[in-house]
């Protein structure tokens, strides 16, 4: 058993988060899964676990009031969530409008590798590396390799589609090496949205922080290097500079988030509010707008219909962005139609 | 105008400028000066290479031969063809002619009032100040080309290259824009490189033409260049620059 050669930090990190998952149960969280299995269980497994779990974990219906009553302890995940919305949606706007949809997926993966990295650092070798700081390494590096060279060889999907596959196989290839003492390796590598760990909420702020703030200075050169990029060139805007703090920021929203809450929420904040945002406006503002919009209330929306439906929190949250985006471009078709 | 002035005019100077796509040359080499306040055509067929010239000059690609210099502090601005712009923005007139002046950092400082004349000017200049608030993805070809010359008025720039700037727009609008170039050429002391398929309108405004074909370049001035042949026959031998 390679437990006994863990560094402390090890232990604590992987020690907290049986504590979180085991705390989640106990109060009834919304699909929290079961701190009585160890082994790092397969997917099969897991639906079963999440099966039985929705069957007995409430002894009577959830109500919304139960929920309101217990709402201190549902506070920092829905603050987390929704902060992670804000922040993934608004930078959503210029990814999906620079084609990269996939590249926040690749980087998703890549975070989730990082920590895996960072765990097996620390569990093998006796290297002291934050979980964060692996993502956000890993994620970095991928953005840097996807979109900043100028390889004629592949194109940019092409790149980004091996980075995709790289580090989702390698996430899971490393992670079984850390967590035969775990719960669940996904919820590790990609956090669970039940309930955030301690410092998730800080490093999501932060991370939000900073997201809104190049947004607020940049939004403009961002779209003028966008729409024009050869113009934006002779006029002497910093155009590589541009996009390498944008990618950097996004690398770093994706990998903060991604810890926090999982890779289909992030990925689905990251995408959906952007499309719907970009439908139904015809200036940057307002689809900066209505994306953060739909990305901030979906989380807290998604977190509470999970926690009535008894249902898995990540997949409720990118459920609902999802339905909050088909109804906004349903309104707008209905609208053009007019 | 003395030596000196007309030497502190130069705007661009291209020497023995070979241009071309992956180290292959398109055309023959190229001497050229373009002086400020001047009006240029450059007229060749399809595919000759004045896209990649212009490029070139601006130091969007790198040449195959030769050199263009431009002065330190020339501002410069370009227009690419249409399709070069991302449709999927959503952008109103407003924002795509305010791009126009936005040059190096100037997005890290608070736009004041200064800023908002000019951007108003150039809207009424160029006869879209009713398309203001119009989404600019919605505009038709001719509109947007309006537009984008409103950007050109905005930038306030010494140099626009512009590519093929009115080739969406019908006769009489067409006449329009070109005496719109032609105002700012004559009140901000803008030299402008227009690459164009409008021989009338070059013969009618400009003040050199450049005529670009794989075998041969031909400069001068529209009468001597374009008056006695067709602008796609053999050039004069002192005119031209051979393979």
């Amino acid at each position: 058993m390679e437990s006994d050669s863990r560094p402390d930090s090890a232990h604590a990190e992987l020690d907290a988060f049986d504590r979180i998952l085991d705390e989640a149960e106990g109060h009834g969280s919304p699909s929290a899964p079961r701190a009585s299995e160890e082994r790092a269980p397969s997917t099969h497994e897991r639906e079963h676990e999440h099966e039985h779990e929705h069957t007995h974990a409430h002894e009577s219906t959830p109500s919304l009031s139960d929920f309101v009553e217990r709402l201190e302890l549902y506070r920092d995940p829905i603050a987390c969530g929704v902060l992670a919305g804000l922040g993934l949606a608004g930078l959503g706007v210029f990814v999906v409008l620079r084609r990269a949809v996939f590249v926040t997926a690749a980087l998703t993966q890549a975070a989730g590798l990082g920590v895996a990295l960072a765990f097996y650092a620390a569990i093998h070798r006796g290297l002291e590396i934050p979980p964060v700081l692996g993502a956000l390494v890993a994620s970095i590096t991928v953005a840097v390799l996807a979109l900043g060279t100028e390889a004629r060889l592949l194109s940019r999907e092409a790149r980004v589609g091996i980075a995709f596959v790289m580090t989702s196989a390698l996430a899971v290839l490393v992670g079984t090496r850390i967590a035969q003492e775990a719960h669940d390796v996904s919820a590790i590598l990609f956090g669970s949205a039940v309930l955030v760990r301690p410092g998730d909420l800080v490093n999501v702020a932060a991370g939000t922080a900073l997201s809104l703030g190049l947004l607020a200075l940049l939004h403009r050169p961002l779209a003028f290097t966008g729409f024009d990029p050869e113009g934006a060139r002779v006029h002497a805007l910093p155009v590589r500079a541009l996009e390498i703090a944008f990618w950097a920021v996004v690398a770093l929203e994706v990998s903060v988030a991604t810890r926090a809450l999982g890779a289909l929420p992030v990925f689905a904040f990251s995408v959906l509010p952007a499309a719907a945002g970009l439908a139904v406006s015809s200036g940057i503002v307002g689809a900066l707008s209505v994306s953060m919009l739909i990305g901030g209330l979906s989380p807290a929306l998604g977190y509470v219909g999970a926690y009535l439906g008894e249902l898995p929190v990540g997949a409720t949250q990118a459920a609902v962005v999802a339905v909050s985006t088909l109804t906004v471009l349903g309104v707008a078709r209905a609208r053009r139609r007019r | 105008m003395n030596a000196t002035e007309r030497s502190e005019a130069i705007l661009v100077s291209c020497e023995a400028l070979v241009v071309g796509r992956a180290g292959r040359a398109l055309l023959p080499p190229l001497d050229l000066t373009i002086r400020r306040g001047e009006l240029w055509g450059v007229l060749g067929r399809n595919g000759a290479g004045k896209t990649t010239w212009a490029r070139t000059l601006l130091g969007l690609e790198r040449a195959v031969a030769g050199r263009v210099t431009i002065p330190p502090g020339v501002r410069r601005t370009y227009l690419a063809q249409q399709r070069e712009l991302d449709a999927a923005y959503p952008l109103r007139v407003r924002d795509v002619v305010g791009f126009g002046l936005e040059r190096g950092t100037s997005f890290l400082r608070r736009r004041g009032l200064e800023h908002r004349e000019r951007l108003e000017r150039a809207l009424e200049e160029a006869g879209v100040g009713a398309l203001a608030d119009r989404p600019f993805r919605e505009l038709s070809e001719g509109q947007k080309q309006r537009v984008l010359l409103a950007r050109v008025h905005a930038a306030q720039a010494d140099l626009a290259v512009l590519d093929e700037p009115t080739s969406a727009m019908d006769a009489t609008v067409e006449r329009e824009a070109w005496a719109l170039l032609a105002r700012l050429r004559r009140e901000l002391g803008l030299a402008l490189v227009v690459i164009t398929h409008a021989h009338a309108l070059v013969r009618a405004h400009a003040d050199r033409v450049l005529v670009l074909d794989a075998q041969s370049v031909v400069s001068g001035t529209p009468e001597a260049v374009l008056a006695a042949r067709s602008p796609f026959d053999a050039p004069a031998p002192e005119e031209s620059h051979g393979v």
